[in-house]
């Protein structure tokens, strides 16, 4: 690292510092700096991106944060699930006669008198957890990626681990609300394939969680951590500077920021527990030892693409689409038993995303409900499905809807005000998730006002692709872009989806294993083809209103729903060839499978 | 601290201000307010940034350093108020703190002179007034939302908006805490800034100081002053919120005579200084590095959402002239409503007479007329009614949205409840009471609970919800229009079955509707086209189609509205001749016919003229007009060929002769052979006819040399026979 005098790795404060100094010597007035950066930002990206600096940056999660130095560099990468507000900071102060700053860190490095010149500055704070439902071979590639990482840590390691505490394992997920919780109490636990293994039984699984979102009951520290994967760290994120459109809630990130943790501040916080309940500190519910601070230098929006790691790079060439498309497409029928309707539904629908809004239409989504399933069949085909969508989709998730599970979970995310925090909810997604609503298990019962509401926010994320959040005095409409998949005996009038199709498999499925490199260019496929740009010809376009008009001279059910669920496969069709204008051919392809679906229908 | 600015003579320049300040009537404001403060009638000196602003030797500096550093200046203008206090001109019961302050002052002498700081009495003991600085509108149009205060605007006057979420009890906070010491008697005074202090323990005195006593201090907690002292917590307004993002909140500090002003669940605007909390104790150790903030509030003000009290912003009161001139204003306000919905143009105008609605009237012998509008809309599934109703609500400035059968134990009318925390009964309004004086949508109508339905037949002619459960009897008003939306009885409406089949609401309630609107999805090449086109548009371009039209905004519609709403418009003397011939003859024509469609009651009239009321109010005109009635019966005729159109297909055939007819018959009322275009289009709209009707009617018995038409202006003139 010939001409930087200053490690941005280890020592990134000690790179802040020198920075400031240079542009305090270089004239500048220390009190402009608010808002903006002096120069400090520039020299980590070059140090990151320029001279590949960024894979030594080691991953924080649980399995790492035994390991890392207080105040070094760590990457985190995180869902906004909650946004705490501004904090303001001395952001710069004098020592006797030199200025100092404060930025990128929690306590002073000097110290300051009272009395010294100050400017004030702020920061945001937002709270980040782990993405949820992540899929077994993302959290994989995940963590052999912090492993390879945290190597380059490891070196650089003091002594700071065993300074603190013997590293228990957690006992159970519930230990999170402990207030002794030590941070390496969040060490290792289990490695990759023993997370894998308690994914495999995911339905189970996510009913027994589901209890702990309940509201009221347990604590609020512990609904407030999304506690669906083990794994999870949340992480206190710290933002300067960047303008708050940047960030949004549910947004996925990658922060690469300074890790700091002092356990000076830790015994203050005790000390000073106030007696008026009320007005508390807001972080006292996130206390440093349990919730780590991320000072973020740099932050990088992740879409559903960047989840793929060490991915093949394939072009993309018509007849390698073709050919993958083929392969999943028979794959995917492999998995329905044999119904290649359902295979090909399937795939436009795992192609979906909202493209845009148009007053209240979501263009582009694409919700299929596949019906015809009883108990039986749901346990063979719906697991499969289950299991072929979570080896092709980074983000899947699966509810299981019950009466008993309606009337308890709370679906929508909801504000707190005691705690002064956003109560997360099994809807607060990010987007490009997959959610599968397996209603074959609901039985006849009464829905109680809860119960009510929960069908409301799942009809409402069905419809508009919106989330109402829960703010007591009013509701926020929360955008979201999450595939819904529902699977039912018949067709599902809570769960209104724009798809309708009857299932119905011939075989069940025998060989299902898919090999590693096709799995990787399925991946591939169904994460950038998703995004193409799409465009309709003025000719075509003639064609295809014709055939509107034409279809609802014959049947007057039709309304506006259709036709654009019509165009949104139209354009799904044409997304998955890879091609970027929708031709005639597909256009009649959609056609051909809307009437195979409709002769089902009868 | 720099001083750049003297306190001294700040102290003069608001001295100057508070004495010679005069409203617009001339009147010393701050020096009667200060009389009334000296007479013990009010506590609280509010003093407004505006006046300051209009003050005739206005110093801008001064004014600048005032909303930069106003805590500062809180204490120079108590400063200033001390010393022009004027003599009080009433007597006053004195109190306790009145007795201790003559005792004060007259054993004051001794120690007047002391150099110590504790035994000189603060201003503030002997202050029995509160000054508080209220921000002006005139520096910033709307007030901040949370996110926009900034660090930089520590120490400044704010004016923000939002949502009181919590708040806490109100408690005492010492001001100025007064001790006695048992050796030298004297009182020692220490002034209280922070919300912790560290009392003191040993007598400062000179006397104990000297004679090394180290006088034990007592603290008196009836000669100490205290103030009222509030926090709450409020929260930004939902609308305020950018998308994506989560609302911020802020502590808010209210002393003395602010307090108990909120309530959780309030909007409110406030003024107020933004300040850090000044750290103690351990904490300090750290205060160096965050700050906590909080807002010192100066003034509360609740947040007016109805019409009545809707304030006119800048150019608003100009841009509603410019659309009153304009003569199209009808139908662009009606266009503008739900713009994004395609078409139902005379549904759309209903519904903005909804919002428009006529005034309440009471009659000498205490009965009510109410003057909110009813309409219900019925239809197939997916012809946007929801969106239509929740458009709506988004209009109106107060609006209650609900279904018929999703509204929670409360209902729609009330419910009597048990409080949790204290066990007892409780009245809980539901969404009828919850729209008072505003608007409630009630969506799937049909599928209400059968006991709110019958509540509902109250709400919506006597405008009250009687209830008596629990031994809480009682009657809650709940002037409400309601907008109701309701499927046909079979999901869809059967054109085989007669419309008394298809709509599956009591008569009883649907006589409380002044319109009864049916959207029917219907089969039409053009409008399927359009759809069509809509729907590929909107794929093509993840844009809406451009609609021809500028929509006004819904803020330009609600201030229009509220403009509206003040008038009160009458019906005038030639009116009603008019109006109850029309009446007659729709109950005569009714009698006429073998299948009534509709049952004309005296309701219907008080329909009518509602209807053409709104109408006036839109037209800002304080008299109805004939045009008005006119267009009211016409869009009650629409309403029921909404719902009786095969009728209207199966006469189609005869619609040539039933206008001639219609025109012969208006032209012999009035006595008259000449016709003018205007007026045969006015007569002919009221049956339902179109203009392109009327064109082919006087083509064709112009051939028939019953009339001649004026080649230019198509004025009627009968030939008489």
């Amino acid at each position: 690292m010939g001409g930087i005098p200053f490690d941005c790795l280890a020592n990134p404060l000690g790179a802040v510092r020198i920075t400031f100094e240079r542009a305090i010597s270089s004239g500048s007035d220390p009190k402009t700096f608010n808002g903006k950066d002096w120069g400090a930002i520039e020299v980590f990206k070059e140090c990151l991106f320029d001279q590949n600096g960024l894979s030594q940056v080691p991953i924080l999660d649980s399995s790492t944060i035994g390991r890392i130095k207080p105040n070094s560099l760590v990457r985190f990468r995180g869902m906004v699930q909650d946004m705490l507000g501004n904090e303001l900071y001395v952001g710069a102060y004098k020592d006797e006669s030199t200025w100092r700053t404060n930025k990128y860190t929690d306590v002073a490095s000097f110290p300051m008198s009272s009395s010294s010149e100050m400017s004030m500055w702020e920061r945001r704070l937002l709270y980040c957890v782990p993405v949820r439902g992540q899929s077994p071979w993302v959290v994989e590639a995940s963590s052999s990626a912090a492993a390879a990482s945290s190597v380059a840590a490891i070196n650089r390691r003091d002594n700071w681990a065993s300074q603190h505490g013997e590293k228990r394992r957690r006992d159970d997920d519930t230990s999170v609300d402990k207030m002794d919780c030590n941070i390496s109490n969040h060490e290792v636990k289990g490695s990759p394939s023993s997370t894998k293994k308690m994914r495999e039984d995911g339905l189970p699984c996510l009913a027994s969680q589901s209890h702990e979102l309940e509201i009221g009951e347990t604590s609020s520290m512990q609904s407030v951590i999304p506690d669906f994967d083990t794994k999870s760290l949340s992480c206190l994120v710290k933002i300067y500077d960047s303008p708050e459109t940047a960030l949004k809630l549910n947004d996925v990130f990658e922060f690469v920021g300074v890790f700091t943790f002092d356990p000076e501040l830790v015994a203050s916080k005790d000390e000073t527990a106030e007696s008026d309940a009320l007005f508390e500190d807001e972080l006292v519910n996130l206390p440093p030892n349990k919730v780590p601070r991320l000072h973020c230098l740099i932050h990088k929006k992740k879409s559903i693409q960047n989840f793929l790691c060490g991915s093949p790079v394939i072009e993309r060439v018509p007849y390698v689409i073709r050919g993958i498309r083929e392969s999943l497409v028979g794959y995917l029928t492999a998995v329905l038993g044999n119904d290649g309707v359902a295979a090909q539904s399937v795939l436009l629908h795992l192609l979906s995303q909202v493209h845009a809004r148009v007053d209240t239409v979501a263009v582009g989504k694409l919700s299929l409900n596949l019906t015809g399933f009883n108990k039986e069949t749901v346990s063979v085909f719906g697991n499969q499905l289950n299991l072929a969508i979570q080896s092709l989709l980074p983000l899947t998730q699966a509810l299981p809807l019950t009466v008993e599970y309606l009337n308890t979970a709370s679906l929508a995310p909801k504000k707190d005000y005691k705690a002064n925090r956003l109560i997360t909810g099994s809807l607060q997604l990010a987007d490009g998730t997959h959610l599968i609503l397996d209603e074959t298990q609901l039985n006849s019962g009464t829905l109680n006002s809860t119960g009510v509401e929960n069908v409301q926010v799942l009809k409402s994320l069905m419809e508009l692709q919106k989330v109402e959040y829960d703010f007591e005095y009013y509701k926020l409409e929360m955008s979201s872009d999450v595939q819904l998949l529902v699977l039912s005996e018949g067709k599902s009038n809570i769960l209104p989806a724009d798809l309708v199709l009857p299932f119905q498999p011939s075989s069940v499925g025998s060989s299902l294993n898919a090999d590693a490199n096709a799995l990787q260019a399925w991946r591939w496929y169904l994460a950038t083809l998703r995004s193409l740009p799409h465009v309709i010809d003025p000719e075509l376009q003639k064609v295809i209103e014709n055939d509107l008009v034409e279809a609802r001279q014959e049947d007057r059910s039709l309304g506006s729903n259709d036709f654009s669920r019509w165009l949104t496969m139209a354009r799904l069709m044409s997304a998955s060839f890879g091609e970027t204008s929708l031709s005639l051919e597909h256009w009649q392809m959609v056609k051909e499978l809307e009437r195979l679906r409709k002769d089902r229908l009868k | 601290m720099s001083k750049g600015f003297n306190l001294q003579t700040d102290k003069d320049l608001a001295k100057d201000f508070l004495t010679n300040f005069a409203d617009i009537n001339g009147e010393a404001k701050y020096m009667s307010i200060l009389q009334e403060v000296a007479n013990r009638k009010i506590r609280a000196v509010q003093i407004e940034l505006e006046d300051l602003l209009d003050y005739k030797d206005l110093d801008e500096e001064f004014f600048g350093r005032v909303t930069e550093n106003t805590r500062r200046y809180l204490g120079v203008f108590a400063d200033a108020i001390d010393e022009l206090i004027p003599e009080a001109t009433e007597a006053f019961t004195e109190d306790d703190n009145d007795i201790l302050m003559t005792q004060r002052a007259a054993d004051g002498n001794e120690n007047a002179d002391s150099a110590d700081p504790h035994q000189r009495m603060p201003k503030e003991i002997k202050r029995f007034f509160e000054v508080y600085i209220k921000a002006s509108c005139k520096g910033q149009a709307r007030p901040f939302t949370i996110r926009e205060v900034k660090a930089s605007n520590i120490g400044q006057l704010v004016r923000i908006s939002g949502i009181v979420t919590r708040c806490s009890d109100v408690k005492p906070l010492m001001q100025v805490a007064v001790y006695t010491c048992e050796e030298c008697g004297f009182e020692i005074y220490q002034e209280v800034t922070a919300r912790i202090f560290m009392p003191l323990f040993e007598c400062p005195s000179e006397r104990c100081k000297i004679n090394n006593a180290k006088g034990n201090l007592i603290l008196q907690l009836r000669a100490s002053k205290f103030l009222r002292f509030q926090e709450a917590k409020i929260q930004e307004l939902s609308e305020h919120v950018p998308k994506g993002h989560i609302p911020r909140t802020m502590t808010v500090h209210f002393r003395g005579e602010l307090t108990r002003k909120v309530a959780p669940g309030d909007v409110i605007e406030l003024s107020g200084i933004f300040l850090p909390i000044p750290y103690t104790g351990f904490r300090a150790m750290r205060a160096g590095l965050v700050a906590d903030t909080y807002l010192e509030a100066m003034s509360v003000s609740h947040y007016k959402k109805k019409y009545e009290e809707y304030k006119l912003e800048g150019d608003e009161e100009e841009q509603i002239a410019n659309l009153a001139e304009d003569g199209d204003i009808y139908n662009k306000l009606a266009r503008s409503l739900a713009p994004e919905i395609f078409g139902h143009e005379d549904v759309k105008k209903a519904l903005l007479l909804l919002l428009v609605g006529a005034p309440h009237r009471q009659l000498k012998d205490g009965m009510k007329i109410r003057g909110d509008l009813h309409i219900c809309l019925m239809g197939d599934p997916g012809v946007a009614k929801s969106q239509l109703l929740k458009h709506i609500i988004s209009v109106a400035p107060r609006g209650v949205y609900t279904t018929g059968k999703g509204s929670s134990g409360v209902g729609l009318t009330a419910a009597v409840m048990k409080d949790p925390v204290t066990n007892e009964m409780v009245l809980e309004g539901g969404a009828l009471v919850l729209a008072d004086m505003g608007i409630c949508a009630i969506d799937e109508f049909d599928k209400m609970d059968d006991s709110d339905r019958t509540a509902i037949h109250e709400v919506m002619e006597q405008q009250t919800v009687s209830i008596a459960k629990a031994g809480i009897t009682t009657s809650l008003n709940a002037r409400t229009a309601v907008l109701a939306a309701a499927n046909p009885a079979w999901g869809r409406y059967d054109l085989r079955r007669t419309p008394a089949e298809n709509i599956n609401l009591p008569p009883a309630l649907l006589s409380r509707f002044d319109l009864l609107w049916l959207i029917l999805d219907r089969a039409d090449m053009d409008s399927d086209l359009e759809m069509a086109r809509h729907v590929v548009y909107v794929h093509q371009h993840s844009k809406s189609p451009a609609l021809g039209f500028a929509p006004l905004d819904a803020s330009v519609l609600r201030a229009y509205i509220s403009a509206a709403i003040k008038i009160c418009p009458h019906v005038p003397k030639e009116l009603e001749e008019y109006i109850a011939t029309v009446y007659s003859s729709i109950r005569q024509d009714e009698a006429k016919s073998n299948a009534p469609h509709s049952y004309t009651t005296i309701r219907t009239l008080l329909s009518i003229i509602r209807l053409s009321t709104a109408l006036a109010r839109l037209r800002f005109s304080e008299v109805l007009a004939q045009s008005d009635v006119d267009e009211a019966l016409r869009l009650m005729q629409m309403s029921k060929f909404s719902l009786y159109s095969e009728d209207r297909q199966k006469s189609g055939l005869d619609a040539i002769s039933d206008i001639y007819s219609v025109l012969r018959d208006e032209a012999l009322r009035m006595k008259k052979m000449d016709v003018s275009y205007a007026h045969a289009l006015n007569w002919i709209s009221r049956k339902g006819y179109t203009e392109a009707q009327l064109k082919e009617c006087l083509e064709e018995y112009a051939a028939l040399n019953v009339w001649q038409i004026h080649p230019n202006t198509f004025d009627i003139r009968f030939i008489d026979a």
